[in-house]
C-alpha cells in the first residue's frame, strides 16, 4: 500500500463522512432548506453534474464495447473491462444522485408502470434503467470469474453470458445512443429559455457526438488513474489511437455546432462581445476545438503529458457544455438567480467518492485489468491487538492501522459537515430581519370628503401600506381612554409608546428587554438578585421578576388587548402579528355588538388598493383622484 | 460578546458534542471489528466472562481501593462524582437541553450543585498535588495527567462564577464564554485523550482480556523472530 493510495482513500473516506451527514440533512430538511434551487431553477447542480455530465462521462463503456466487439479492434480489449466498470458505477451514481434531486424519490420507479410515451424524460428514464441492467450483465463475467462462483451453476451462467456478449454490446450501443441524445432532446421543449448560442434544433446530435468524444477521453483519463494508483504501465500506443479517434470526433462536434449556428444565422451573436459569447468560445475551445486540434499532432498524441492535458481539457470542457445548457444558459426571470449550496456540491462529491471507492474495492478483489495476474491486494488491516482507550497520538495517520485511519477520516468529515450545518440556517432557520419604520402622517380625505390627517402604516416600506384614520379612532373611541385601548404598554420613562417602538421587526419577535443596560443601572453584579430573586431557580426570563413590578405603569390596565404572556417576558411579537391582532380582534368585538361597524373579516377593509384612490388622494402634493382611477 | 456567546454555545457546541459522540462511536465500531478479527485468529477462545464482569464492577465502584491509598482514592472518588453529577444534573443545563431538544430530566438543587462544584475544584487541585507529591506517581505521570484535572477545573470555576455573579470580579458574559469554550474543548478531548474512559471504562477489562488471546502459533513465531527456535522458554 503506497502513500498515494493511502492518501486518496483517506480523502475519499472524509468525503464519504461528509456525504453521510448531508444525506440526512437533505432528506430530513428537504430540498428548499438544503439546496439553492428555486421555482425558476428546478434543475440545478445535481442534474447538471450527476445526471447530464455523469451520463456523458460514462459514455466510455459503450464506445469501447463497440470498438472491441463490433469493429474488432482487438488492441483495445484491455481497456474494455475497466471502461465497462466505470460506466456501470457511473450510471449507478446517476441513479443515486437522482434520488437526491427528486422531490419524491420514492416515486423513482413510476416510469415503469405509468408510461408517458410522448415524454423524452420517460425515454431517458427507461433507457438508463435498462442500460444499467445491461452493464451489470456486461460486467458480470469479471464477477463470475471470482473463486466464490467457481461452481457448476455459475459456470453455466458465465458461459451463457459470454455467448450473449454481442447481443449485450448491441443493446448497450442502441440504448446509449437513445438516451445520450435524449438528454439533449430534453431542451427542445424550451427553445426560448436556452440561450441562442446553446439552443439548437440538433442539440440531441451535439450531445451524442460530444459524449462519444468525452467517452474516449475518459478511457484515457482512467488509464492515467490506474497508472497513478495501481502502478499499471501506460499503454501509450493504444492511447494514442484512442486520442486520434477522440480528436476527430471532437473536431466534428465543434464543426457541427458552429456550422449549425452559422446556417441558422446565429453566429453573429458569438461575436457580440457579451459575457455569454465569451463563455461560449471558452467552453467550446476547452472542450473541443483546442484538444481536437492538439490531438491531430502525433507528437501530442504519443506523449503522456499531451494526452493527459487534452483529456483533462475535454472532460472539463464537455462537463462545462452540460452545465451551460442546464444552468448557465438556461433563462430565469429577472431577479432570480441560482448558485448551488455547499450541500449540493458535497452530495455530488460524495456520490463520486463512493463510486471511486467501489471501483477500487472491486479492482482489489476482481480481475478488472487484464494485465493483472491477480487482483490488487487490499491494504492489510494489520495484526494489531484491539485497544480501547484513545490518545492524542491517534491523530497522526501513519502510526494507525487502516480501519483506524479511515474511520477517523470519515468521522472528521462528518463532524465538519455537522458544524457547517449548525453554523448555517438549517437548524433554527428563521426569517431575515425586516426592521419596522414608524408610520408617517399625511393630509388626506375621508370617505365623506372631509379633510383628515391619516396615518400610513407600512412598517416594511414596501409601498403597500394601510391608511389608518388615527384621529377619527381617537374621536370615535372617546379621547383619553381611546389611547389606552390600543397603546397597551409604555416603555420605561415614556408616557406614550408607538407600536413600532416595541414591535420593531415586521415578522420576528423583538426582545425589548435590555439585559446589559439593567446590569449597568442596578449596581453592576450586585443587582442580579433584584430580578433573579430565588437562587434555587434557573435564571431565565420566565423565572425573573416581572418588568411591571419595578416599572409601575408600564402595563396599561383596561387596554383592549392583553399580550398572551402578560407582557412580563420582554418579548414583543412581530409588527404584522401585532397590527392584525389589535385591529382584527377589536373590530370583531365591535361588529358583533353593532352590525353597522365595519368588520375585519374582509382583508380589503384595510388593505385595499382601490381604496387608496377612491377613499381620497394621497398627500398634499398628489393629484386628486379621478373616478375610475385605480392607482 | 453576545454574538461570540451565541456562536460558542450554538454551532461550536453542536460541533464539539457531535465530535464526542461520533468519536466514541468510532472507537466502539473499530474495537468491535478488531475484537472479532482478533478472536477469529486466537488459539484460545474461552473468555472468563464472570471474572471480567467482577473486575469491571470493581473498577466502576472502586470502594476497595479505599483500603490502600485511602486519601488519594477518596479524593478521586469525590472528584469523579462531582464532575459527573454537576454538568448533567444542573438545572440551568437541563433548561438548555429542553430548549434545544425538548428533552429534560430531574435536576439537583442549586445549593447541592454549588457544594459539588467546590468539591470538584478542590479535588482537581488536590489530585494534581497528590500526583506531584509521591515519586512513584510522578514517574508514572505524563503531561496530560496534570493538565486534564486542571483543565476540568476551568469550567467549574467559571461555572461557579456565572452562578454567583456577586462574588465574580469578571464580567458575566466573559466568564460564561470561558465556561462554554473550556467545556467544548473538554468534549473534543474526550474521545482523544485518557478522558475517553468516561464512556469506555466498562469495556476496558474485556478488551484487555481479548488482547491477550494470541494466535496459537504466536509463540513459535516469536521464537523464529528471536532466532531461538527449539530452545526451552
Amino acid at each position: 500500500m503506497t502513500t498515494r493510495q493511502r492518501t486518496l482513500k483517506t480523502v475519499l473516506w472524509a468525503l464519504i463522512g461528509i456525504f453521510g451527514v448531508v444525506t440526512i440533512a437533505r432528506f430530513v430538511g428537504g430540498l428548499g432548506a438544503t439546496t439553492g434551487l428555486n421555482d425558476a431553477t428546478p434543475w440545478g447542480f445535481w442534474i447538471a453534474f450527476d445526471v447530464m455530465a455523469g451520463v456523458a462521462l460514462a459514455a466510455g463503456g459503450f464506445v469501447l464495447a463497440a470498438a472491441v466487439y463490433i469493429f474488432r479492434l482487438e488492441q483495445y480489449k484491455g481497456f474494455a473491462r475497466p471502461a465497462i466498470l466505470t460506466a456501470l458505477l457511473g450510471y449507478a451514481a446517476v441513479a443515486v444522485g437522482l434520488l437526491y434531486d427528486l422531490g419524491l424519490p420514492w416515486h423513482i420507479w413510476h416510469p415503469i408502470v405509468f408510461p408517458q410515451p410522448r415524454s423524452v424524460l420517460f425515454e431517458v428514464a427507461m433507457c438508463v434503467m435498462i442500460y444499467l441492467t445491461v452493464l451489470l450483465f456486461e460486467f458480470s463475467p469479471a464477477i463470475l470469474e471470482h473463486r466464490l462462483f467457481n461452481r457448476p451453476l455459475f459456470r453455466t451462467v458465465h458461459r451463457l453470458i459470454k455467448k450473449l456478449t454481442i447481443v449485450l454490446v448491441i443493446a448497450g450501443i442502441v440504448l446509449s445512443t437513445l438516451h445520450q441524445s435524449s438528454l439533449g432532446s430534453l431542451f427542445l421543449i424550451a427553445p426560448h429559455r436556452v440561450h441562442p448560442l446553446w439552443y439548437s434544433p440538433i442539440i440531441w446530435i451535439l450531445f451524442y457526438i460530444s459524449a462519444i468524444g468525452l467517452g474516449l477521453m475518459m478511457v484515457t483519463l482512467e488509464s492515467f488513474f490506474s497508472a497513478w494508483y495501481f502502478g499499471h504501465p501506460l499503454k501509450l500506443k493504444q492511447l494514442s489511437g484512442l486520442g486520434r479517434a477522440a480528436g476527430s470526433v471532437l473536431l466534428g462536434y465543434a464543426a457541427l455546432r458552429l456550422g449549425d449556428l452559422a446556417t441558422r444565422g446565429g453566429l453573429a451573436q458569438a461575436f457580440d462581445g457579451s459575457g455569454m459569447a465569451a463563455l461560449f468560445w471558452f467552453e467550446l475551445s476547452l472542450g473541443a476545438l483546442v484538444p481536437g486540434l492538439l490531438l491531430m499532432f502525433s507528437r501530442v498524441r504519443s506523449s503522456s503529458a499531451g494526452l493527459l492535458v487534452t483529456a483533462l481539457m475535454t472532460v472539463f470542457g464537455v462537463i462545462g457544455y452540460r452545465f451551460d445548457v442546464a444552468i448557465v444558459a438556461f433563462g430565469r426571470p429577472d431577479g432570480v438567480s441560482y448558485f448551488p449550496s455547499w450541500i449540493e456540491i458535497a452530495v455530488s462529491l460524495g456520490v463520486v467518492a463512493c463510486a471511486l471507492m467501489v471501483f477500487i474495492w472491486l479492482v482489489e478483489r476482481l480481475r478488472v485489468y487484464p494485465e493483472d495476474e491477480e487482483p490488487h491486494s487490499p491494504e492489510p488491516t494489520g495484526a494489531v491487538a484491539p485497544r480501547l482507550a484513545g490518545s492524542l497520538r491517534l491523530l497522526l495517520p501513519h502510526s494507525m492501522s487502516a480501519p483506524r485511519r479511515y474511520s477517523l477520516a470519515a468521522m472528521l468529515g462528518a463532524v465538519g459537515a455537522i458544524f457547517l450545518l449548525a453554523d448555517g440556517d438549517l437548524f433554527g432557520a428563521q426569517l431575515a430581519a425586516t426592521p419596522v419604520s414608524a408610520p408617517r402622517t399625511i393630509e388626506g380625505k375621508l370617505i365623506d370628503h372631509s379633510a383628515a390627517r391619516l396615518m400610513v402604516v407600512d412598517g416594511n416600506r414596501d409601498g403597500r401600506g394601510v391608511l389608518f384614520a388615527h384621529d377619527q379612532h381617537v374621536e370615535d373611541l372617546g379621547d383619553k381612554e381611546a389611547c389606552e385601548m390600543c397603546h397597551h404598554q409604555r416603555l420605561p420613562f415614556d408616557s406614550q409608546s408607538a407600536c413600532s417602538d416595541c414591535h420593531r421587526d415586521m415578522y420576528l419577535a423583538t426582545d425589548i428587554f435590555d439585559h446589559s443596560s439593567h446590569i449597568n443601572h442596578l449596581e453592576g453584579r450586585q443587582g442580579c438578585s433584584r430580578c433573579h430573586r430565588n437562587a434555587d431557580q434557573v435564571k431565565t426570563r420566565e423565572t425573573a421578576t416581572p418588568c411591571a413590578d419595578c416599572h409601575q405603569g408600564m402595563i396599561v390596565t383596561g387596554s383592549s388587548i392583553t399580550p398572551p404572556t402578560g407582557g412580563s417576558t420582554g418579548l414583543a411579537v412581530g409588527y404584522l402579528d401585532a397590527m392584525h391582532g389589535l385591529c382584527i380582534s377589536c373590530h370583531q368585538r365591535e361588529s358583533a355588538a353593532d352590525a353597522t361597524e365595519p368588520s375585519t373579516g374582509d382583508c380589503a377593509l384595510c388593505h385595499q388598493k382601490q381604496a387608496v384612490a377612491s377613499w381620497r388622494h394621497i398627500g398634499p402634493y398628489a393629484a386628486p383622484a379621478k373616478p375610475g382611477d385605480t392607482k | 460578546m453576545a454574538t461570540w456567546l451565541e456562536w460558542a454555545r450554538g454551532p461550536i457546541f453542536i460541533g464539539a458534542f457531535s465530535f464526542m459522540v461520533l468519536g466514541y462511536l468510532r472507537h466502539l465500531l473499530v474495537t468491535f471489528f478488531e475484537i472479532r478479527r482478533h478472536l477469529r485468529r486466537a488459539g484460545d477462545r474461552t473468555i472468563p466472562t464472570l471474572q471480567i464482569f467482577v473486575a469491571t464492577l470493581n473498577w466502576l465502584f472502586p470502594l476497595r481501593k479505599l483500603k490502600s491509598q485511602w486519601l488519594f482514592s477518596a479524593t478521586s472518588i469525590l472528584f469523579h462524582i462531582a464532575i459527573l453529577v454537576v454538568p448533567i444534573f444542573l438545572a440551568g443545563h437541563i433548561v438548555l437541553w429542553a430548549r434545544g431538544t425538548g428533552l429534560s430530566w430531574p435536576a439537583i438543587p442549586n445549593h447541592l450543585a454549588d457544594v459539588l462544584t467546590l468539591v470538584a475544584i478542590v479535588t482537581a487541585v488536590a489530585l494534581v498535588i497528590q500526583r506531584l507529591s509521591a515519586r512513584a506517581t510522578r514517574n508514572l505521570s505524563r503531561f496530560q495527567d496534570y493538565a486534564l484535572p486542571l483543565l476540568i477545573a476551568v469550567p467549574f470555576v467559571t461555572g461557579f462564577g456565572v452562578m454567583h455573579p456577586g462574588v465574580n470580579p469578571f464580567s458575566y458574559d466573559a466568564t460564561l464564554l470561558v465556561h462554554v469554550m473550556s467545556a467544548n474543548l473538554l468534549l473534543v478531548l474526550m474521545p482523544l485523550s485518557k478522558l475517553s474512559h468516561a464512556v469506555l471504562l466498562p469495556g476496558a477489562q474485556y478488551v484487555s482480556e481479548i488482547g491477550w488471546h494470541w494466535p496459537s502459533d504466536a509463540g513459535s513465531k516469536v521464537a523464529i523472530a528471536l532466532n531461538k527456535e527449539g530452545e526451552p522458554v
